[in-house]
């Protein structure tokens, strides 16, 4: 875990010094980017309630643009592309996805899903690749026949994020049901966050497994693990995160006196790949996202009634902080910084060591389930 | 969130007025009811050719009548379906008499029918967390479908839900191929669409509910109550309904209003009784000889009790209905048209008839200190009951009913008013082995008590829920706190709580206590007619 940190730390540096050496001028706003700064500067994006995509310079914790999203509010997914321009937000019920140049609010991207008598959803699904070329969703589609409904195949839908406004899919390819997040890989792969967590070829449609949930098959000592997957989350340490909880039963099972009630974590490196799966820390209070820190893969962050650090190399919880009320989501800035928001209508920000609040961002309606994501603006 | 709120809001008024809709009086009855479903029903659903199940979908099930008009409420809301609350009417009655439950498939589930709170289901588990998660078990019991029909429930289901595969309790399993291959076959198997209790219900001949009814019942607020019901038959399975009797401290009763019975047993009716709006939703014995069920406040149905109605004179129950040794007290027999002399059974004696109504009589009687404890039949002239009074030696043991009650939060200028919780003080005595908990324990019936609450685990006393999840009066009724944030809260939550409500019933200067528990919970933004 310690090698692979120091890999992923480097690979970073040298992004960031590559992109300084190309621009000349990073980090200093740019006419181009109509005031914001590049060089992989960090803004942070949400959605809020009725509909409206925000985005946050995190050197200010101002909002600093609102862009109105067209349909009803879904669950405000966003997926920032690999350079930072683009916010793709999930909208209108889970239906449509709308892409957003988050320098001026224009559209340059939309596409709806739904067609004729099919009605599709894409829960939390929607990813962009490594080169930012392809956009990619599950599609759950259902058919409305005269007096009944028709189940149909979930599927991988590519996208060309240059197809504009009434994109269609380039291709699809049969996936398992119940997928939400979905994350690119630079091997080209899409991880799908499902029954097991796969990893589905967008050229071919094949899928392998990357980490074994449902499937696990570990017999009757241990539940099924409850793998919550609503928010995708890893982009400030380049990773697909997905935590999961089970019980360890070592006495019958539902024999509660002799439990064990764990943390698990499924975890891949988008660069390489790597897989890390199993049980990280003791469950002690209802955590509902974790993140890493872009600083080291041992240490986790929690958030929903608290603010939590765990060290998972030792499975434990180095501190806890309660929260003013129930969040849902967090990210980290690469300078650690903690924003913790969602549920409500403020973003909670604080200090990676003590935990301790150290500012809030107010917004405009409330974020509910909403996404808040890292775009590093090149 | 505004949006949402009023959809909420639309939602919970729609269920309401269609709850008004069954009962409208006055209808007219030339609408032939197979006429309208090919007039209103056919735009989508098809004919099938097979005389046995015309109708696509529609001939594979059997409900109730709140089912059926769910269903409809469905159609209006997603499908387009335009039809007049008269038309409604018709489709919901024709529906409910040819395709509907007999008694005995009702009987578990009479609970949610009646609206009444404080449930605790025991749950299959096969169905536990398949369907036991959203709904009510009462919901799915409630239905008989073909094994296809309950298939398309779920394609329905995964359409008009599609989360729902999500949800805790589903995301963990492969929660469509279970539903579709594993529980849909199981329903089709417990709630079978053929079954010989209908078959035979449907062919026996229904009983006339028409004349007079002697009634014995229970509300909030008003307590205890006796009456003649009187249902004068106006077209067939439509009654015009009175009541006329007396609350347990003498004030009047009286009512009018209408009743409607569906698949020849389900009463429904709407009274005005005594300025309110109340509803009558009873099953009537398959001998047509009693009516069972609940009253409750059209506008808050937590606010009823339960309701009983025998025809003809009878003795229905007495008030109290129990009388220690060596003491004197005030006993009404609720029962209609009692004439003829008051016995109260061995050791009991009427001291003196203090009055006779059509709906009751109160006497004054006096059990004597040697009075053998144990249950007595009450007898009015020829009219017998058994069983109906307890004497006793002393309250051994009191319990709170419901055991388990519910509350929730509301109202503070919202749409969704607050849900009380009523509370009431059952009294038992040890019977003649002085030990409790034995088969010869004496049930006393309900008794005065005082009231209290108090927090029911360390996590309602850390969360000071005594001081914000509502209040409990003198008469047991809960009343919850305001919905909303609490900024005077841990995290700004809200007056939701868990409290452990106290009844003390006083007997000879010692305190007899029993508690219940009392969760305060959130508001319930969808009601159904059948949750």
């Amino acid at each position: 875990m310690k090698l692979t940190q120091k890999i992923k730390a480097a690979a970073l540096m040298g992004i960031a010094g590559s992109v300084a050496l190309i621009s000349g001028c990073a980090m200093s706003p740019s006419a181009d980017l109509n005031g914001m700064k590049g060089g992989g500067h960090e803004y942070l994006l949400t959605v809020t309630r009725p509909n409206q995509l925000h985005v946050i310079d995190t050197e200010t914790n101002k909002v600093i643009r609102s862009c109105d999203v067209p349909g009803i509010f879904g669950q405000g997914t966003v997926e920032p592309s690999p350079d930072g321009r683009i916010a793709y937000v999930g909208t209108n019920k889970w239906e449509d996805v709308v892409g957003f140049d988050i320098t001026n609010c224009d559209i340059v991207f939309s596409a709806k899903q739904s067609y004729s008598n099919v009605t599709v959803k894409s829960f939390v699904s929607l990813a962009v690749s490594r080169d930012g070329k392809e956009l990619y969703t599950v599609q759950n589609p259902t058919r409305k026949l005269n007096d009944r409904y028709e189940v149909m195949q979930p599927q991988l839908a590519v996208y060309d994020t240059s197809a504009g406004l009434n994109a269609k899919p380039l291709r699809t390819f049969p996936v398992d049901r119940q997928i939400t997040k979905i994350m690119a890989m630079d091997s080209g792969e899409v991880i799908l966050a499902g029954n097991d967590v796969q990893a589905i070829n967008p050229e071919n449609g094949d899928v392998r497994v990357l980490t074994l949930l449902q499937n696990w098959n570990r017999g009757d000592t241990w539940t099924q693990p409850d793998a919550f997957a609503m928010h995708t989350l890893g982009e400030q340490a380049d990773e697909f995160i997905l935590p999961y909880f089970t019980i360890k039963w070592n006495g019958d099972p539902g024999e509660m006196e002799k439990a064990e009630f764990w943390w698990g974590m499924s975890r891949v490196d988008l660069k390489t790949g790597e897989v890390e799966a199993g049980e990280i820390l003791p469950f002690e209070f209802i955590v509902f996202n974790f993140i890493t820190d872009p600083t080291d893969s041992n240490i986790l962050y929690g958030a929903f009634n608290t603010l939590s650090k765990h060290d998972i190399s030792e499975k434990k919880t180095l501190a806890v902080h309660n929260m003013e009320h129930t969040y849902y989501n967090l990210n980290m800035t690469q300078n650690r910084t903690i924003y913790v928001g969602g549920t409500s209508s403020d973003i909670s920000i604080h200090d990676p060591d003590t935990l301790e609040k150290i500012g809030s961002i107010k917004l405009p309606g409330d974020q509910s389930t909403a996404a808040m994501r890292i775009a590093f603006l090149k | 969130m505004n949006n949402n709120k009023s959809k909420y809001a639309l939602l919970n008024a729609s269920a309401l007025a269609l709850v008004g809709t069954m009962l409208t009086p006055g209808a007219t009855w030339a609408m032939d009811g197979n006429e309208l479903i090919k007039e209103k029903c056919l735009a989508c659903h098809t004919q099938t050719g097979n005389p046995e199940q015309p109708y696509s979908r529609i001939s594979e099930q059997r409900k109730t009548p709140e089912g059926w008009q769910m269903t409809l409420q469905r159609m209006e809301h997603l499908h387009g379906l335009q039809a007049t609350a008269e038309e409604k009417q018709v489709l919901i009655k024709y529906l409910s008499d040819t395709q509907g439950l007999a008694p005995s498939e009702t009987a578990d589930y009479r609970y949610v029918l009646e609206q009444k709170p404080n449930i605790v289901e025991d749950a299959d588990p096969a169905y536990a967390e398949m369907c036991g998660r959203c709904h009510s078990n009462a919901r799915f019991g409630l239905q008989r479908r073909t094994e296809g029909e309950w298939k398309e429930l779920v394609a329905t289901h995964m359409a008009v839900h599609p989360t729902l595969e999500l949800h805790a309790l589903s995301r963990d399993r492969r929660w469509y191929d279970i539903a579709l291959n594993e529980t849909a076959p199981k329903l089709a198997m417990d709630y079978a669409f053929d079954d010989t209790a209908w078959a035979q219900w449907e062919k026996a001949a229904k009983p006339s509910l028409t004349g007079s009814w002697s009634v014995a019942g229970f509300m909030p607020e008003k307590g205890e109550y006796s009456a003649v019901l009187t249902a004068a038959q106006t077209s067939k399975d439509n009654y015009s309904v009175t009541m006329v009797g007396h609350y347990a401290d003498g004030s009047k009763l009286s009512g009018t209003g209408s009743a409607k019975v569906f698949s020849g047993f389900e009463w429904r009716a709407g009274l005005t009784l005594d300025g309110v709006r109340v509803r009558q939703v009873m099953a009537a014995s398959e001998d047509g000889a009693t009516l069972t069920g609940r009253m409750y406040q059209s506008a808050h149905d937590e606010m009823g009790g339960e309701l009983k109605a025998i025809n003809g004179s009878a003795i229905v129950t007495l008030s109290p209905a129990a009388i220690k040794q060596g003491e004197q007290t005030q006993i009404t027999i609720k029962g209609g048209y009692l004439e003829g002399t008051v016995k109260l059974g061995k050791g009991v004696q009427v001291m003196k008839v203090l009055s006779r109504d059509a709906d009751r009589v109160v006497v004054l009687a006096k059990a004597s200190a040697s009075a053998a404890v144990g249950m007595r039949d009450v007898t009015v002239g020829s009219t017998k009951a058994q069983a109906q009074l307890a004497v006793y030696d002393k309250v051994a043991a009191v319990q709170v009913s419901p055991m388990q009650g519910l509350a929730r939060i509301g109202g503070n200028g919202g749409k969704i008013p607050k849900v009380k919780s009523t509370f009431r003080a059952m009294a038992f005595a040890t019977g003649a082995d002085g030990k409790l908990g034995t088969d010869d324990d004496l049930n006393l019936g309900y008794m005065p008590a005082s009231w209290s609450l108090k927090p029911q685990n360390e996590v309602a006393k850390e969360d000071k829920d005594l001081e914000f999840a509502g209040t409990i009066n003198s008469q047991g009724i809960f009343t919850p706190g305001d919905t909303g944030l609490n900024p005077k809260r841990r995290m700004s939550a809200n007056n939701v709580g868990m409290l452990t409500v106290v009844a003390t019933v006083n007997e000879a200067g010692k305190a007899i206590e029993g508690e219940a528990d009392l969760l305060v919970a959130v508001p319930i933004y969808i009601k159904r007619a059948i949750q």
